[in-house]
């Protein structure tokens, strides 16, 4: 493919804030840090684990929750190149930025203090309203939340692919599992089917524990040039594909959610990332999926080829997404019970498996990880390998 | 909390004074007339900018619901359901079921247009057809 993206930058540092510590603090009333300290402590645990010094980076991307010159300011980062994405469109920027050679060693730094700043994800302030109509349109019906949107995604999704409900319930079964072998994660309890049958709606057909954490913290990843991320001596994570499709026609009126549970954009996706990577999802040793509701796993498995199309339930249910059984999927237990850090956590635990550093939660051998999100309709792949 | 409030964009204007009438209409494209939801300036059909507002059959098929086990607006205490329906005309819009429910499955049942008052504003609802 010319111009691929393919190998062009390896990740080099992670790092993160204390999640756990910081939950139990702000519970307790307490504000230990807004988003701009969050991304901070993320930030310095990222510089400390690549071993650069901090003259060395030359680009700066900040989450969508901070402000770019701000944090900019804060870190002490005069960069050539920089801006604000979400985190998989940054780690895709990170790779256009290094390839056109606008920078060569790029920090990317989120902070979110959503938590202990209250923030509401539905009802009269719902976050996102100014860039998703869909999150807002609807209020007037008392259809909000982006819960609620994955609710009736779910519930026509459940109906003419046949997913029972039980089947859901691994998504969060398995993630959970995940969580308890890792002291990063806030959940840790292991829960049963029966316990996820058993838990309250929120909005029907959609548990409890179907729906992500919402929690403060940091994350922060750097990204360097691939000969550049060679010469620093600590093993880099390579790069080795990126793809994007979006869905928007019709998406305030739940088009690409009701009629296509985004599979085109996640095919479109499929055969970009994957030819560019020279890799198959057999390749594939564990998932990482944007996980904000359980039902991004199933969508997911069928969009990429994992399982056909109507397969997922029993995929889910005999084959297993979990570390005990099957295709790993969040290996970190993921946003339902590790950390809601809107698609940052999954880039290092991406980087944590191929690494062979995820400690009890490990997937062992693991060489390729494949990571997808799908918020929205805007379909998003990078594929990280040794 | 607070009461829900209705997106009210240059375009959508008319659409809610349709209503307040009790006779809802929809924008039609003036080149292939795709009707438009939410209202807005082009088609994202063919392109055209040009429509007129139009009345519709009042007829549809339900596409999915949820019910709502959480309060997020003071005005919408649960449990309350929200229905996805596509209109016989095309778009889909998302409304509420009023009236009986249906016993057994939701999804493919027929439904007719009507209004209700909330608050000081009248939206669209949603009924049975077998119940009209």
């Amino acid at each position: 493919m010319t111009g691929s993206l393919s190998g062009v930058a390896s990740v080099i540092g992670i790092g993160q804030s204390d999640w756990v510590g910081d939950h139990s603090r702000v519970r307790a009333g307490e504000r230990p840090h807004d988003s701009y300290g969050y991304g901070a402590q993320a930030f310095l645990s990222a510089l400390a684990d690549s071993g650069i010094a901090r003259d060395e980076i030359d680009g700066l991307i900040v989450g969508p929750t901070t402000a770019y010159e701000r944090v900019g300011e804060l870190l002490g980062l005069n960069v050539r190149w920089g801006g604000q994405a979400d985190a998989m469109t940054a780690v895709m920027e990170a790779c256009m930025a290094i390839h056109a050679g606008l920078a060569s060693v790029v920090a990317l730094v989120y902070g979110n203090d959503q938590r202990s700043a209250q923030v509401n994800y539905g009802g009269p302030d719902a976050q996102g309203g100014a860039a998703f109509l869909a999150y807002v349109y609807h209020a007037p019906w008392g259809f909000t939340s982006q819960g609620a949107l994955y609710a009736m995604m779910a519930r026509r999704y459940m109906h003419e692919r046949g997913l029972s409900e039980a089947e859901l319930g691994e998504v969060a079964v398995a993630q959970r599992l995940a969580a308890s072998r890792n002291p990063r994660a806030l959940m840790r309890k292991p829960i049963s089917i029966e316990d996820y049958l058993a838990s309250p709606f929120i909005c029907e057909p959609l548990h409890l524990f179907d729906y992500c954490l919402i929690n403060d913290g940091g994350v922060a990843l750097i990204i360097a040039e691939a000969g550049k991320a060679r010469s620093i001596g600590r093993a880099p994570v390579a790069i080795k594909g990126v793809g994007r499709y979006d869905l928007n026609r019709g998406a305030t009126s739940l088009e690409p959610r009701l009629l296509d549970y985004y599979l085109p954009a996640q095919q479109a996706v499929a055969a970009q990332v994957f030819e560019m990577a020279s890799l198959g999802p057999e390749d594939m040793d564990a998932l990482q999926i944007y996980d904000s509701f359980s039902l991004h796993i199933p969508l997911a498995l069928e969009g990429y080829g994992y399982c056909p199309v109507g397969g997922a339930g029993r995929f889910m249910r005999e084959t297993g997404i979990s570390l005990a059984k099957g295709l790993p999927v969040n290996t970190s237990g993921g946003h339902l019970s590790e950390s809601y850090m809107q698609g940052w956590n999954h880039q290092i635990e991406a980087v944590r498996q191929v690494r062979g550093e995820a400690g009890d939660h490990q997937v062992e051998g693991c060489r390729h990880v494949h990571y997808s999100s799908d918020v929205a309709g805007k379909a998003i792949s990078i594929i990280y390998g040794a | 909390m607070a009461n829900s409030q209705p997106v009210a964009t240059l375009y959508d204007a008319p659409m809610w004074q349709s209503l307040a009438r009790e006779h809802m209409q929809l924008q039609s494209c003036g080149h292939c007339g795709t009707l438009r939801y939410p209202p807005g300036p082009i088609c994202s059909a063919c392109t055209s900018m040009d429509y007129h507002w139009t009345d519709l059959s009042g007829g549809g098929q339900i596409l999915s619901w949820v019910r709502f086990h959480r309060a997020y607006f003071d005005d919408h205490p649960p449990p309350y359901n929200a229905v996805a329906v596509r209109l016989d005309e095309g778009p889909i819009v998302v409304s509420n079921l009023i009236g009986p429910e249906p016993e057994g499955e939701w999804i493919g049942r027929r439904v007719r247009l009507t209004y209700r008052c909330h608050l000081d504003r009248t939206q669209h609802a949603f009924m049975l057809f077998e119940q009209s």
